[in-house]
Order: structure tokens, then sequence, then C-alpha cells
């Protein structure tokens, strides 16, 4: 038998296309950058986080051991030698004498993200001990991020959530740290210096800088972006730092003695302003001559960075901008901070959660083919129910892969209560539509969509101020839920109910 | 067109069981409350806490000697039904990891790694500032369904039976819980909040069958009703089952929102039914609604 496929068909098909795209099942072979240190020659280069090593020095690399063959068979070297590391990105030309100083791991099949619940790893709720604006909330997002990037710990999310009562929070996750690093990292507060030779010049905080200028384009901008001598480009960027009359003494005094050096962009005092962040050096600046033994409140701060192309230095070049004014302002955080809720999960617990889960979903899955069976004893409607099933839970699944939510246990299980009120709706259909009534199956249609309707919205109110009550840790649940109802209502439903009309014409 | 003496003979009566139920419930929670000054035994996530699962067992003696320092410690045990092989032991108390994890290590004989535990804590305040929001979500929650339920019906009386039913559907799980002591936790709070929307389905479907349509005759109409609220809840239990006799290695929190769920749709089969129908077969014929 032919049927004629009507417009809300396509529309799931074309849905479920999306979502298969969202999803993007990746089934290309090599590894992916997962950390990197920075001021690593690596880093320099321009390698990052996330980026996909097809091969070193012509070897190809498919999965996690050709890598370690490679890399053991170059290192140890006495000189530096020549390392080519060719990307899905671009190819990147690195002279050391060591292996590079970044971890890599397997590439994500697909680009669901899991949960901390489920692939394991650290997460603190961090409060500050006094009431902070969003933009301090923010601020203190940069620094943490800045520090935990500093220590090398990769695949971190720092973010500000909010509760009920207006409370701020910042939450942080790391997969793969342990509670005990997070709990030094967060509570510890970050000590920034600014050192020449052993002298130190500054530190963080208020008592050294009074200011720093960030949005004034005034006294803070990028100056220009050039092209390199290799095809790639860099930008400059510049901006003020405001010190007070001691640290600007400080300054004086210990570059009246230090020598000037001549360089092709200009002339420089022999000896480098470097950037401490908890004794790790993150920055190291020229000083130029001018500066030499004055005492000056206002100092100019300037750097660049590169990319491959005008935007990508640009966009580069801003973000190290932002780091290290977010460095000098709050190297060191003017409140104490507290850890209201520590929590770590075991990786090896999270994989037999995982396993469970997939298994339960098969189960559910034939066991409510079996009853649909049972009840309808027709194989097309079976199938249909169990088609439009999957169909909600693939589309919920894509548009949390498109917003990169964190899929955890609360989420899943609203994905799977999605589901269920989904099968419950296709039963108020399926029982209206074959209801012997002298009513035409258009009309029998439209009632059910009233009660589907209904019992969409009831269950969207249920869950909105999930949102927000707990600290947000819920909101997964009622995330999900909502996506998997409204794909309901909008996509899969109406699909559903013209392919039961089409089988009972 | 099929009559059913039997059903407008007894659906007054009926009415009694999921009233009784829900009546015991209130004077249960009354009673609880009274005796432990709150609705509902909370979790560390709730009342603030340690939790540390470990992937392992862990003896009746060595929670015993736990027990001795830590009075307030208890322990759960996940288990694969099928092979009966221990997956976890989740151990609560309400102290900080701190103290905690020394003693645990020094009881097992080994060290807690990241490989072999997971260890939960929340501060006191936080979770009490957790439980108060849930609460308040709640009750929010319970206002939003209960003005779309209004919208939706636009009649005092069967709107006001729906919202009344959706009330029961809480109290009477929640009393289950407590009755068995389970402690909830943030999630299975979230847990009420599903049921909120999900029980009014059946409601809804009665409602609209029962007295927006007008073919054939009310008891018929009810009677339709039930049998696909029916089958649709049946098929939502049923589903939700196999979490617990099947594959019984899943997160704690998904199995307390799924056991929640279960209560409350077992509550909601009677409310629904047995006395919501019966309402609405009252209201109804009052209004000539045949």
């Amino acid at each position: 038998m032919r049927i004629k496929l009507g417009f809300r068909v396509w529309i799931l098909i074309i849905a479920l296309f999306l979502a298969l795209l969202m999803v993007s099942p990746r089934l290309d072979s090599g590894v992916m950058i997962t950390s990197i240190e920075q001021n690593s020659s690596a880093y320099e280069e321009g390698l990052r986080q996330g980026m996909r090593i097809k091969s070193v020095n012509g070897m190809q690399i498919k999965e996690l051991e050709d890598y370690s063959d490679a890399i053991h068979s170059i290192f140890p070297v006495e000189n530096k030698t020549k390392l080519i590391i060719n990307t899905d990105k671009r190819e990147f030309i690195l002279y050391t004498d060591e292996s590079p100083r970044m971890s890599v791991g397997k590439i994500p099949r697909t680009r669901i993200k899991t949960g901390l619940d489920l692939q394991g790893g650290s997460r603190a709720l961090v409060k500050p001990e006094v009431d902070l604006s969003l933009g301090e909330i923010q601020d203190l997002i940069a620094v943490t991020s800045n520090r935990l990037n500093v220590f090398g710990i990769s695949d971190v999310t720092v973010r500000p959530v909010t509760d009920l009562s207006g409370n701020n929070f910042m939450l942080v996750e790391v997969a793969g740290a342990t509670t005990a690093d997070l709990k030094e990292l967060v509570a510890k507060q970050g000590k920034f210096e600014a050192k020449i030779g052993n002298d130190t010049v500054f530190i963080g905080g208020e008592k050294d800088i009074t200011d720093v200028c960030r949005t004034n384009a005034e006294c803070s901008r990028i100056e220009g972006c050039y092209e390199t001598g290799n095809g790639g480009y860099f930008c400059r960027f510049s901006f003020t730092v405001y010190l007070s009359e001691t640290a600007a003494e400080r300054h004086a005094e210990i570059t009246r003695t230090l020598g000037v050096n001549t360089t092709e962009q200009g002339r420089y005092l022999e000896k480098n302003l470097d950037l401490y962040l908890d004794d790790n050096l993150v920055d190291t600046l020229l000083i130029s001559e001018n500066l030499k033994g004055r005492v000056t409140t206002q100092i100019s701060i300037s750097g660049s960075d590169t990319g491959a192309t005008r935007e990508e230095a640009l966009e580069n070049t801003k973000e190290s901008m932002h780091k290290l004014q977010t460095i000098l302002i709050t190297g060191s955080l003017p409140y104490k901070l507290e850890i209201v809720k520590l929590d770590s999960i075991s990786p090896i617990l999270g994989k037999e959660f995982t396993k469970n889960l997939i298994s339960l979903a098969l189960v559910v899955f034939i066991l409510i083919s079996v009853i649909l069976f049972v009840r309808y004893r027709k194989i097309k409607i079976t199938l249909s129910v169990i088609l439009t099933m999957f169909s909600e839970a693939f589309i919920t699944l894509g548009i949390a892969a498109l917003i990169r939510w964190n899929l955890d246990a609360p989420s899943i299980a609203g994905i799977i209560a999605g589901m269920g009120t989904g099968v419950n709706d296709q039963i108020v259909i399926l029982d209206e539509s074959i209801s012997s009534t002298s009513i035409s199956i258009r009309e029998r249609i439209k009632r059910a969509l009233f009660i589907i309707l209904g019992a969409f919205f009831t269950t969207v109110m249920a869950m909105i101020p999930l949102f927000w009550a707990g600290a947000g840790l819920l909101r997964g649940f009622a995330l999900t839920t909502i996506i998997g109802i409204s794909v309901g209502i909008l996509i899969t439903r109406p699909a559903f109910a013209e392919i039961i009309r089409k089988m009972q014409e | 067109m099929p009559r059913n003496p039997w059903y407008d003979k007894w659906y007054k009566i009926l009415f009694i069981v999921p009233l009784t139920l829900t009546i015991f419930a209130i004077v249960y929670l009354g009673m609880f409350f009274s005796n432990t000054g709150d609705f509902m035994y909370k979790d560390t996530t709730l009342a603030g806490g340690t939790t540390i699962t470990l992937h392992g067992d862990i003896s009746q003696d060595q929670i015993n000697e736990l027990q001795t320092n830590f009075p307030d410690l208890i322990v759960r045990k996940l288990a694969d039904v099928r092979s009966g092989k221990p997956i976890a032991s989740i151990i609560e108390t309400a102290v900080s990891p701190e103290e905690l994890q020394p003693e645990l290590e020094s009881v097992l004989g080994y060290n807690l790694t990241d490989d072999n535990s997971s260890v939960e804590f929340s501060g006191p305040t936080l979770g009490q500032g957790f439980y108060k929001q849930l609460i308040i979500a709640l009750i929010i929650a319970f206002i939003l369904m209960s003005i779309v339920i209004f919208f939706l019906f636009r009649t005092i009386v069967p709107s006001l039976a729906i919202i009344f039913a959706a009330f029961s559907d809480i109290l009477i799980p929640l009393s289950i819980v407590n009755y068995f002591g389970i402690k909830l936790s943030a999630a299975g709070i979230s847990a009420f909040l599903m049921l909120i929307g999900y029980a009014v389905d059946t409601n809804i479907l009665l409602t609209t069958r029962a007295i927006r349509n007008r073919e054939n005759t009310l008891n018929e109409r009810i009677f339709r009703a039930f049998k696909t609220g029916i089958f649709m809840t049946g098929t939502a239990i049923l589903a939700v089952l196999p979490a617990f006799f099947l594959i019984t290695g899943l997160p704690d929190s998904f199995k307390q929102i799924f056991f929640i769920l279960i209560l409350g749709l077992v509550a909601d089969l009677s409310n629904t039914w047995l006395m919501n129908a019966g309402i609405i077969k009252l209201y109804a014929t009052k209004k000539e609604i045949r």
C-alpha cells in the first residue's frame, strides 16, 4: 500500500534530519587535545584544546596509541627538532626539544555532552560571603576560569547560578579533577604579582593597582591587525593600568638601573615585566624605554595575539586582553569564598549508570511496544507509536546537543518522563480516532488535540519553577521535559495524528 | 445504548475510597509534622551532610563500627537484580566529608579514590535553602497548574475536582514515602512537580470527554475515557517498573523520581476514576448534560 506523505510528516522527517546533524555522530579518526599548558611552545604556536590531531610528522594518528607511539618515536631528542602537527584546523610547526605539553583523548563520537554524574568529575557550588552584583559575579567567574586554566585543568565549566531567593552562586564543574584539587583552587585566593627580575613591582588588588581601564575605548583598545610573514595575522592591544603612588615609586626604583635593548619593534628595557598568578608565570611584557626610572601612576600595558585569519587574530587578541585585565584587577579577590556544596562523582560509577540507563531505555521501548501491540493488535499502529516515541527522544537529544546542554541523571529522567507523556498522548489520539462514532475523523482528532494541549500546558507550568529552585541544579529535569513535550506538541504529535488519519481513511 | 445500572447505583459510594485515603493521608501527614516538625524526611542534599557512594560492598559489621561514631549514619545498597552483584553502597550522614572519610577508610581498610567512590557534600544552610525553594516551587507549580485548568474548562466544579485530585495525588505518595521512612532528595521533590503535570492528564481526558463532548450517553463517555485513561496510566506504570525489578543499578536520584511517579500514578487511578468521575457525573446530571 502506498501512503502519500503529508506536510506534517515531512516536518517530522526534516526535524529528525536536523537532530541528526546536531548530534552529528563523528566517524573520523584521530585524537583530540583535551588540555594544553599555557606558556608552552605548542600553545604559543596556536594549538588549542578541542583541536583534532590527524598526523604528527607525517605519521597518521588514528587512535590514542598512535599518538603516544609517534611521540615516543620522536622524543627524547638532544637538540630542538621540527615537529609538524596536522590538525583539523590547520598545520602547526613547532621547534622543540621536548614532547608537546598537552594531553590528548578520544574524539567524542557525538556532540551530546553528558553531565558530571554520568562521566565523573567534581563540582563545587561556591558562595561569596558578600552579596555580589551580576557584574562582580562575572569578574569572579573570569578570574576563576583563568586560574583553573593556568593550572592546566581542562574541561571546566564555570557559570553563575541564581536561585529563587536571589542568591548568586558560582558553579564550577571539572571533569576528571578531585575535590581536593578543586577545593584548594577555589578556596585559596588568587595571588597576583608583577615582577621585574626577582623584584616585585606590584601585586594584585586595590593596594597597588587602583584601577584597570577595561570598557573605555580611550584607554583600552585593539590598535590594529597586521599580516605576519607566513600568511597568518596578529593584532596588538593596549590598555592603561593605574598604579598607587607607592607602587609607582617602586617601579621607578627598580627600572632606574636597567639597560636598554633595541629591537625591531622599538626600544625596550633589558628586563621584562613578568606577571605571575599563584606563582605561575602567565605573561611577559616588554617595558618601553621611556618608562625607565619614571614615577608614573599610569602605565600602558600592551601585547598581541595571533590567528590564521584576521578575524581569528582579532578574536584571540580581544580574549588575551580581557584575560590580562581580569588578572590585574581581581588577581586577589576582595572577599572570601565559601564552598557550600562539593561533590565528586567516580567516573567508574558514572559509566555503570550510563550503561544501565541505556539498557533501561531499551527495555522500556520493548515493553511499551508489547503493551501497545496487545491492546491494538495492529503492527502498523504499534510501529508508528514507537517511531514517534523514538523521534521525540532523538529530537530532544538533538536540541540538547545544539544548546550544549550537559545531560545529567535528572535530564535523562526528564527525557523519559517526556516520552511517557508522549505515549499517553498518542493513546488519546488512537482511542479517539478508532472510536466508532458518527463524528468525522478530523473532528475526533481535534478533540484529542484539546486534551493533549491541556496536558501540555499543565506540565509546562509545573516544570517552570524548577528552573530557579535549588540553584538550578535540577534545571535539566525541567528543561528536557519541556523540550520533549514541546517537540511532541509541535512536531511529532501532528505527524502521528496525520499518519493515523491516513490509516483510518 | 448500554445502560449501566451498577455504576448509576454505586458511583456515590465509590467516592468513599479516595476520600478516605486522602483524609487518612492528611491526618497521617499532620501527625508526622507534629512528631518531626517537618513534612518529610530529608536526605543530605536537603538537610546538609555527606553522601559517599562506594563502588562496592560494605559489611554489616563495618556499618556497626561506623555507627558507634556516627549514630545517624545509614547505608543503602544498590545491587544488580539479575546477578545479585552489589553495584554500590550509599553511606549518608550529617557530618562533613573531612570527618567521615578517614573513619570510613580505616574501617574499610583501603583509601577512597575517584575510582572507587563518589563523595557528595551539601552545607546545612544550602540544603535548607534548597528545601525551602523546592517547596515554594511546588506551590507555584500547583497554582500555575490550577490556573491552566480553570482556563481550559471555565467551570468551577469540574476544575476544582481536578485540582483536588492533583492535591491528593501529591499527599498520598508523600505519606507513603514518609511511612517507609524514605529520605527525599532534591530530585525526589522534583518528581512531585512532575506528578502535578503528569497526573492531571487523565483528569483532563475525563472532563473533556464527559462534559465537552455530547455524543452517546454520559456513562458511555465516562466509560470510554476510563478505558483510555486506565491504559495510559497502566502503560506509564509498567514502563517505569523495570527500573525496580530488572535494571536496578541506576542513579539514586533517578530511582526516587520513578518511585514517586509510580505512587502518584496509582493514587491518581483512585482519585480520577473513583472520585473525579463521580463528581463529573453528579455535576453533569445536575446541569442536565446527557
